[in-house]
């Protein structure tokens, strides 16, 4: 991830210095700001997935059904997934300035490639008989994708979006840049000050995030799709 | 056997499919009508449009020209997914799903429908048992039914709604032939039952004959070759190209087609075991019997004697002998019932090397099948 990699690197810079890299009376002072940066981080971390799912749901829908318009929307969704992002944060300054929503275009826009792929591969991955069934029992096409290939294309999809929400964690961090809070705080503050505790302190909280929010999502599916548990495995 | 066979259910008129791109149509000017209460057979070779036919009665696939009415109504009027839920359909692949337990699976097209949860949880109970699934079936997933098992939830769900139509694609061709041969005799159970009009597709010509009260036999491109009784079919093939798909074995299929009850069995004088042919002459000539049934002290017969063969025996001089030392022995005719179909008489007696079966029945003459009943029934 990105931001382990900057707080790592600013460590390095400060290992000849023979510090002690964390200093725990800084800490326990600044539990406060743990609390909050947790929700600021949180807070552009949904945002950024919520936003990121609703546009990669309808971009898929508008592949699923005509399928000619693949290839493009991923397209055009590896161009943005490769813009560096610390160059894309900086390209938008000057035209949104610094902010919520400038953080939130360029965290939405790594997204949609994630989500677009794992959506479409989850829905193209249902069994063509089980499609065929649905039709012949009398679905019409909307109660199809709602009740038989949205729930068989779950799994991927929400592998998706463990993906999704492990990058944006991360990405957030950077999005620290643009003046928002967020555990990307902790770590300016540090480089700042010549200072290694925050800089460890926003690494290790980031990556602490993201490891529970992929382990929360990988439960929350398993609860959803009793049927790929039992014997047979379902699909 | 269809239980009202007054109205025509699928009437099918110059059906065309030309797929997109192929050079030749996958279906041909199609005319097919399908009485009420029927089951009619689609067969013929890989590739001749029996899954193109059958998927165009319910629009998953659309015609390139000509109508088809399902139960006098042109289907093309009603919006799609509301035929469909009229017609019960058997995909070839089963396509249960997977995410829903063997209930849900089966009550889709009632909940489709709109129907109380209650009665379609009742209906479901109904439907398993149907089918001859235990009752916990229901709380299962797919995945962990057998593959002949999930056939009749496949069968269970096509049924749910209770449509009048039921299209049936090769439906016993992932099963081993016992699983099959059982599910074929449930769908006829099934059918004496609930009397559907049933359009199943296979390209099982013994199971065409087996289950089709009609036989549709379509050639390469979707022509339709002959359209008959099984009966009629193996009697008359209308040419080459059917007689070649029927094979080699048209006269046994047709035997196994009839039924003891069906036939002429004819009376036989019964003698014992101890008696001497003349005897069993002077008893067979006073009924008229060309058939004499030995039968041992047990009452159980144990052999089959022709009274031309009697007669011979007592014109060269051994009018005295028992009938029992006449007879050769392990040759015990095969005793069978009127619900027998005449392909198994044929190979009980040819096994037995009897000559005839007794027909086990309640009238107080003894009565017998020989091999020339047998073949007089395919005159
Ligand atoms: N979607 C399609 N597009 C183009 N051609 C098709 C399509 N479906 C079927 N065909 C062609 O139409 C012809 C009839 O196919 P169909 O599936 O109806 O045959 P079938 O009689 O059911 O064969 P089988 O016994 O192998 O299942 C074949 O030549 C097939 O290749
Ligand atoms: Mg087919």
């Amino acid at each position: 991830m990105t931001a382990p990699a900057v707080a790592m690197l600013a460590v390095l810079a400060q290992a000849n210095r023979r510090d002690t890299l964390v200093s725990w009376g800084w800490v326990s002072e600044h539990l406060d700001d743990v609390w909050s940066r947790t929700v600021e981080h949180v807070e552009l971390t949904l945002v950024a997935l919520a936003i990121g799912f609703t546009v990669s749901s309808a971009l898929a829908a508008l592949a699923v059904r005509h399928r000619r318009t693949f290839a493009p929307i991923t397209w055009i969704g590896s161009i943005l997934y490769t813009i560096p992002s610390v160059a894309l944060f900086g390209m938008l300054i000057p035209v949104t300035g610094l902010g919520f929503w400038t953080a939130e275009i360029a965290l939405v826009s790594y997204t949609i490639l994630i989500f677009v792929r794992n959506i479409v591969a989850g829905i193209d991955g249902v069994p063509a008989a089980v499609v065929e069934a649905a039709d012949a029992m009398g679905y019409t096409r909307w109660q199809r994708l709602r009740s038989v290939e949205l729930p068989l294309a779950l799994p991927t999809i929400v592998a998706g979006l463990r993906i999704a929400a492990v990058t944006v964690i991360g990405l957030v961090t950077v999005a620290a840049v643009v003046g928002n809070g967020g555990y990307g705080a902790f770590i300016l503050d540090g480089l700042d000050r010549d200072f290694p505790t925050p800089i460890v302190l926003g690494a290790v909280l980031s990556v602490l995030l993201a490891a529970t929010v992929d382990a929360g999502l990988a439960y929350a599916e398993r609860a959803l799709t009793p049927w790929a548990r039992r014997r047979g495995g379902g699909r | 056997m269809g239980a009202e066979s007054g109205g025509v259910a699928v009437s099918i008129r110059d059906l065309t499919k030309q797929y997109p791109g192929a050079p030749t149509p996958a279906v041909r000017n199609l005319s097919l009508d399908v009485a009420a209460g029927e089951v009619v057979a689609l067969v013929g070779p890989s590739g001749c449009g029996k899954t193109t036919t059958l998927k165009m009665i319910n629009r998953l696939i659309e015609p390139t020209s000509g109508t088809i009415q399902v139960l006098g109504r042109d289907q093309a009027e009603l919006p799609v997914h509301e035929l469909r839920r009229a017609i019960g359909y058997v995909i070839q692949q089963i396509g249960l799903f997977p995410h829903r337990t063997v209930a849900a699976n089966v009550g889709v097209v009632p909940g489709l429908l709109g129907w109380p949860k209650a009665r379609i949880a009742e209906r479901v109970a109904e439907l398993l048992a149907l089918v001859g699934l235990p009752a916990d079936a229901g709380s299962r997933y797919p995945s962990e039914l057998s593959g002949g098992q999930q056939q009749r939830v496949g069968v269970a769900r096509a049924l749910a709604a209770d449509p009048p139509i039921l299209l049936m694609d090769e439906p016993y061709s992932a099963v081993d032939p016992l699983v099959r041969a059982r599910l074929q005799d449930d769908l006829l159970a099934l059918q004496a039952q609930v009397g559907k009009t049933i359009v199943i597709v296979t390209h099982d010509i013994d199971e065409a004959i087996k289950l089709g009260d009609r036989v549709a036999i379509l050639a390469e491109g979707g022509v339709l070759a002959q359209y008959d009784t099984p009966d009629e079919l193996l009697r008359a093939p209308a040419d080459e190209f059917v007689a070649a798909f029927l094979g080699r074995e048209r006269s046994l299929r047709r035997l196994g087609l009839r039924r003891v009850g069906e036939v002429r069995s004819e009376p036989a004088a019964t003698v014992a075991v101890r008696a001497t042919t003349a005897e069993a002459l002077g008893a067979a000539e006073g009924m008229g019997a060309r058939w004499v049934l030995v039968i041992d002290g047990d009452a159980e017969p144990v052999g089959l004697v022709a009274v031309a063969d009697l007669r011979h025996h007592s014109r060269s001089g051994a009018a005295g002998r028992t009938v029992g030392e006449g007879l050769e022995p392990d040759r015990r005719p095969p005793v069978v019932d009127s619900t027998w179909p005449l392909r198994e008489v044929l190979d009980a007696v040819l096994r037995s090397g009897s000559g005839g079966a007794l027909v086990d029945d309640a009238s107080p003459a003894r009565c017998v099948i020989t091999l020339d009943a047998l073949a007089e029934a395919l005159r």
